[in-house]
């Protein structure tokens, strides 16, 4: 199932709604579904904060294909690439005063899901990240 | 959507704390001066926005020897802030 939606992170809470609505569908419970939450939250949130000159909207896929959960998150109108799968590293046992929010987001999405893959078409200005998380897996 | 009430001191959490959150979730965080204990018991969710809204709290507490104490988080929510390494920086009980 395929949905768009406006670039504007109010727009989370129909996000969630469509995720929701998925998992009842495909029979995923909550131990994946919260995590896969996470990370395209953490993903759309970005296209969003990145690209906010991006006159598109942003398009989210869902599909099981056996035993994985399939997500895309499509960006149609990117000048300049992000590719979180290069993001840099973040120090998470820095004391208290050396640690920065940012950087986070991209660390937890890696965290959330066993596979993330990046690409970007110059031609169509096209950026399109692809998550895939097993319904059988360990991660939080 | 996300509600904060603070109670007797004790900040409660419910409900979902996503980045469209925070600048609701800020103005209340911002008027916390003292050590405090924030209850998650019933927060299903949060993100890295949240968990920044959490960690610039922290830090400013620090700087008067204050510290926020984290309570009843979810396993989901205990695993997020694991991986965040937050449980280094957080009392989390």
């Amino acid at each position: 199932m395929e949905r768009i939606f406006k670039r504007d992170l109010d727009q989370l809470g129909d996000v969630f709604s469509f995720l929701d609505g998925f998992a009842d569908e495909t029979n995923v419970g909550m131990p994946v579904v919260l995590p896969l939450r996470l990370a395209i939250e953490e993903l759309f949130t970005n296209m969003v904060r990145h690209n906010p000159a991006g006159s598109s909207d942003i398009t989210i896929s869902l599909d099981r294909d056996g035993d994985n959960i399939v997500v895309v998150l499509t960006d149609h109108d990117v000048a300049v690439p992000f590719d979180p799968t290069q993001s840099k590293h973040v120090d998470t046992t820095a004391d208290l005063e050396d640690r920065e929010a940012g950087g986070l987001g991209i660390h937890l999405v890696k965290r959330m899901v066993d596979e993330i893959h990046y690409h970007y078409s110059a031609g169509t200005r096209q950026s399109k990240i692809t998550l895939i998380k097993s319904v059988d897996s360990q991660h939080a | 959507m996300l509600d904060i009430r603070v109670v007797d001191g004790q900040i409660q959490l419910a409900g979902v704390f996503d980045a469209s959150q925070v600048s609701a979730a800020e103005p209340v965080f911002e008027e916390i001066h003292k050590s405090a204990v924030v209850n998650f018991e019933e927060l299903e969710y949060i993100s890295s926005a949240g968990l920044s809204v959490l960690l610039m709290t922290q830090k400013r507490l620090a700087g008067s020897g204050h510290e926020l104490k984290l309570v009843n988080l979810s396993s989901h929510i205990s695993d997020v802030f694991r991986y965040a390494g937050f449980d280094l920086i957080f009392s989390i009980e």
